[in-house]
C-alpha cells in the first residue's frame, strides 16, 4: 500500500501529498521545483495562455483569408474594339509618347528602343493595352501595367504604325471559335506554352531576373497578339506555323481554365506544390501542434 | 527490478478489500506508484458534471452525424464534369466535401476522447520505477552458464567439418535471394539509347525524314519568323508519340551566327537550326526559348543552353550540349519542306552508363 513507499525515493515533490492529505487543501510550496506538475498555476497565467493561443489562431485565421483573397483567381476579359483608324492622330500620340525611345521614323534609338518598322498593329496592341509601353524605363523586362491610352488611342496608334512598314494585324472577332476541341486546345497549350507560362498559364521564371508573366489578366485579343508578335523574349508563333484556328483553340483552352473552379475550393495561386506546401506546414502542421500542445495540457 | 513479492496480499486479502485498494495494491506490486487520484465529480448529479458530459456526448454526436452526411455525399451529390456555363460547378466539391466530412468525423472521434479524459475521467498522477539497475550477481551467473552449455552442446568448437560445410551453406542462402532479385535489375539496353526515330533507313526515306509539326503537316521555312521557334517530330509512324524525338525548330535574326561545334557546321540550313528538346541533365523538355538572349533554358533544373553557340550549356547543371539534328530541304510540288538527314550523331537526353 501508499504506506510503504516513500516520498523522498522518488527524487521530486509530487504536486499533492501521496500520504492521504485532504486533495481540497493545496501543499505548502516555497521554491520552484522542476518536473510534474509543481510549477505555480495561478489563474492569470492560465488566461495568459489561453489568450496567447487565442491570438495565435486569429493570425492563423486572418492569414489564411488573407492568402485566399490575394490568390482567388477572377476572370475579367476585355477586348479592345478598333473603330476606323486615323494615321495623323497616330502620329501626335507617338510623337508626344514614343519618340523619345523608337526615333522620328520609328528606326530604334541605339541602347534605347528597337525599331518600329514592319512590327505591325498587333505588336502595338499588345504592348500598349498591357500598358508594357510606354515603359518608364530600361530594364531586363517590362511587366504588365496600367494601360495609359484610350482604346481609340491604341487604334490610332496601331493604324500609325502599321503605316511605317506594315506587319501582322489586331485580329477580329470570336477568338474563341475554332474547330478543334478544348482538349486539343489543351495539348497545344502544353506543348508550346506550358513550359514557359506554366501548366495552368500562372506564369513562371526565366534566366536572368526576366519571367514569363502570369496569363490572368490577358483578354482573348492580347493572347492572340503576344502569339502572333512574340514581345521581348517570347518566341513568334507566325500564322503559318501556328494556325489561327490552333491559336483560337489555345486561347479557347486557357480562358475556359481561367474561368473554371478549381477542384478542391481553392487554388491558392495555382502554381502547385510551392503554395500547397506552405498551406500544409503553417496551417495544418500548426493545427496539429497546437492540438498536441492542447492534449499535454495539464487539465 | 525491485518488484517484490514479499508484500503482496494473499487472495483473500485481495477479495476483501475495494477494487480501488486492490488496483493501487496491483500496481504497487508492479513497481507503480499512484501518487495522486481523485474524482472530478465525487459528487455524483451535478451540474457541472452533466454539461461536461453533454459536452464529450456532443462531440460523439458530431461525428455521428458527420459520418451520415458523408455517405449523403456520396451517393447523392454531383460528380459530372460540366464545362464552366454548361452546368452546375459543384461537382467540384465532391472530393472536398468528403474529405471534410471524414475529416470532421475523426476529429470529432478524437476531440471526444481527449476531452472524455479531461472532464471526466479521475484525475491520476503515476509514477513508475526505472528498471535500469544491472541485473542480480545470480541471473547473471546463471544465464550465463545456461548459453556456454548451450553451446558445448552443439559441438560446433570441436566439429570442424560441420563448421565449414554449415558456414557454405549460409553463404549460399546469403546470396542466393541477392542474385534472383538484383539479376532482375541487371539488363543491358545494346544501343537503344543511341538512336532516334530520326534514324531511318535511306532506302525507305531516300530525301531524308520529313519535319512535321504536331498536327502532322510539313514544315516549310516560310511558316517561321524570325525569332520563332517551334517543336517538331520525325514524320514516321509513332514519331509524334515517342518520348526521344521531340525537335526544336529554331529560326534566327540574319544578323545572328552560329559558332558550330566540331563536324556541325552544316546542319543548321540558313537562318534555321534544330536541336533535341531533351535536356541533356536529367531529360525534361528544355523548351524554354528566348529568343532576344537566344538561351534555350530548362525549367527543371535551370540548365541555360546557347543557342548561338550550338546548345552549348551556358549555365546550370547540364554539361553536354543539346544535339543538333542535319536539316534539310526537299521541294514538294514548288514548295520546300524540312527534312532531317539522318539521325543525331550523339544519344539525346541525360547520359548513361555505356553511353557512347
Amino acid at each position: 500500500m501508499t504506506e510503504d513507499f516513500d516520498v523522498d525515493e522518488l527524487g521530486f515533490n509530487p504536486a499533492i501529498s501521496a500520504t492521504g492529505a485532504d486533495p481540497q487543501e493545496a501543499p505548502q510550496r516555497d521554491r520552484a521545483s522542476s518536473s510534474l506538475g509543481v510549477r505555480r498555476r495561478p489563474r492569470r497565467a492560465v488566461w495568459r495562455r489561453r489568450f496567447a493561443s487565442g491570438v495565435v489562431l486569429l493570425i492563423a485565421l486572418i492569414g489564411m483569408g488573407g492568402a485566399y483573397a490575394l490568390f482567388a483567381s477572377s476572370s475579367g476579359a476585355n477586348t479592345a474594339t478598333s473603330t476606323a483608324a486615323d494615321v495623323a492622330a497616330g502620329q501626335q500620340l507617338y510623337e508626344t509618347s514614343c519618340i523619345t525611345c523608337h526615333g522620328n521614323n520609328l528606326q530604334g534609338v541605339n541602347q534605347r528602343g528597337p525599331s518600329l518598322i514592319g512590327v505591325g498593329g498587333a505588336a502595338v496592341y499588345f504592348q500598349v493595352s498591357t500598358g508594357r509601353m510606354p515603359a518608364p524605363g530600361q530594364g531586363a523586362e517590362m511587366t504588365r501595367k496600367e494601360a495609359k491610352f484610350t482604346d481609340e488611342q491604341i487604334s490610332q496608334l496601331e493604324a500609325f504604325v502599321q503605316a511605317h512598314g506594315g506587319g501582322p494585324e489586331t485580329p477580329t472577332g470570336n477568338l474563341r471559335d475554332t474547330t478543334l476541341s478544348l482538349g486539343q486546345g489543351g495539348d497545344l497549350f502544353r506543348l508550346n506554352c506550358a513550359s514557359c507560362h506554366g501548366f495552368s498559364g500562372a506564369g513562371a521564371p526565366l534566366s536572368a531576373g526576366k519571367l514569363a508573366p502570369t496569363l490572368k489578366h490577358a483578354s482573348d485579343t492580347q493572347l492572340f497578339t503576344a502569339m502572333l508578335t512574340g514581345p521581348e523574349n517570347m518566341p513568334v508563333f507566325n500564322d503559318n506555323q501556328l494556325t489561327p484556328n490552333e491559336k483560337r483553340a489555345i486561347i479557347d483552352y486557357i480562358q475556359t481554365l481561367k474561368e473554371s473552379n478549381d477542384p478542391g475550393g481553392s487554388g491558392i495561386g495555382r502554381i502547385g506544390p510551392v503554395s500547397e506546401g506552405l498551406v500544409i506546414w503553417v496551417a495544418g502542421i500548426g493545427a496539429i501542434v497546437l492540438i498536441i500542445m492542447w492534449i499535454g495540457a495539464k487539465s | 527490478m525491485t518488484h517484490s513479492t514479499a508484500n503482496v496480499p494473499g487472495p483473500d486479502e485481495l477479495r476483501e478489500m475495494s477494487p480501488e485498494e486492490a488496483m493501487l495494491v496491483g500496481a504497487e506490486s508492479g513497481g507503480v506508484h499512484v501518487v495522486h487520484r481523485r474524482e472530478r465529480y465525487p459528487i455524483p448529479g451535478t451540474k457541472a458534471e452533466k454539461r461536461a458530459e453533454r459536452g464529450v456526448s456532443f462531440m460523439f454526436g458530431l461525428a455521428a452525424l458527420a459520418g451520415v452526411a458523408f455517405i449523403v455525399v456520396f451517393v447523392a451529390w454531383p460528380y459530372v464534369y460540366h464545362l464552366p456555363g454548361e452546368g452546375s460547378q459543384r461537382f467540384r466539391f465532391y472530393t472536398p466535401l468528403l474529405g471534410g466530412l471524414l475529416g470532421l468525423m475523426l476529429l470529432g472521434l478524437g476531440f471526444g476522447a481527449v476531452l472524455w479524459a479531461k472532464w471526466l475521467m479521475p484525475e491520476e498522477e503515476a509514477v513508475e520505477e526505472r528498471d535500469d539497475e544491472p541485473s542480480p550477481d545470480e541471473e547473471k551467473l546463471m544465464t550465463a552458464a545456461t548459453l556456454s552449455v548451450g553451446f558445448e552442446d552443439t559441438g560446433l568448437q570441436r566439429r570442424r567439418m560441420l563448421v565449414g560445410s554449415l558456414a557454405l551453406a549460409g553463404g549460399a542462402l546469403a546470396t542466393v535471394p541477392l542474385v534472383a532479385l538484383v539479376g532482375a535489375l541487371i539488363k543491358k539496353p545494346g544501343n537503344q539509347l543511341a538512336h532516334t526515330l530520326w534514324g531511318q533507313p535511306p532506302e525507305k526515306y531516300p530525301n531524308g525524314v520529313p519535319v512535321i509539326y504536331s498536327d502532322g503537316r510539313r514544315v516549310s521555312p516560310n511558316d517561321i519568323q524570325a525569332g520563332g521557334l517551334a517543336t517538331v517530330f520525325p514524320g514516321v509512324p509513332g514519331g509524334i508519340t515517342s518520348a526521344n524525338t521531340p525537335t526544336l525548330l529554331i529560326r534566327l535574326r540574319p544578323n545572328q551566327s552560329v559558332k558550330s561545334r566540331k563536324g556541325q557546321a552544316d546542319f543548321g540550313w540558313g537562318d534555321f537550326v534544330a536541336f533535341s528538346k531533351i535536356c541533356t541533365h536529367a531529360g525534361c523538355p528544355a523548351s524554354l526559348y528566348e529568343q532576344q538572349t537566344t538561351r534555350l533554358l530548362c525549367p527543371c533544373h535551370q540548365s541555360q543552353f546557347e543557342v548561338l553557340q550550338d546548345a552549348k550549356p551556358v549555365f546550370g547543371p547540364a554539361t553536354r550540349p543539346l544535339p543538333k539534328l542535319p536539316l534539310g530541304i526537299e521541294v514538294v510540288d514548288g514548295t520546300q519542306y524540312f527534312v532531317g538527314r539522318h539521325d543525331f550523331v550523339e544519344p539525346i537526353g541525360p547520359a548513361y552508363w555505356e553511353r557512347p
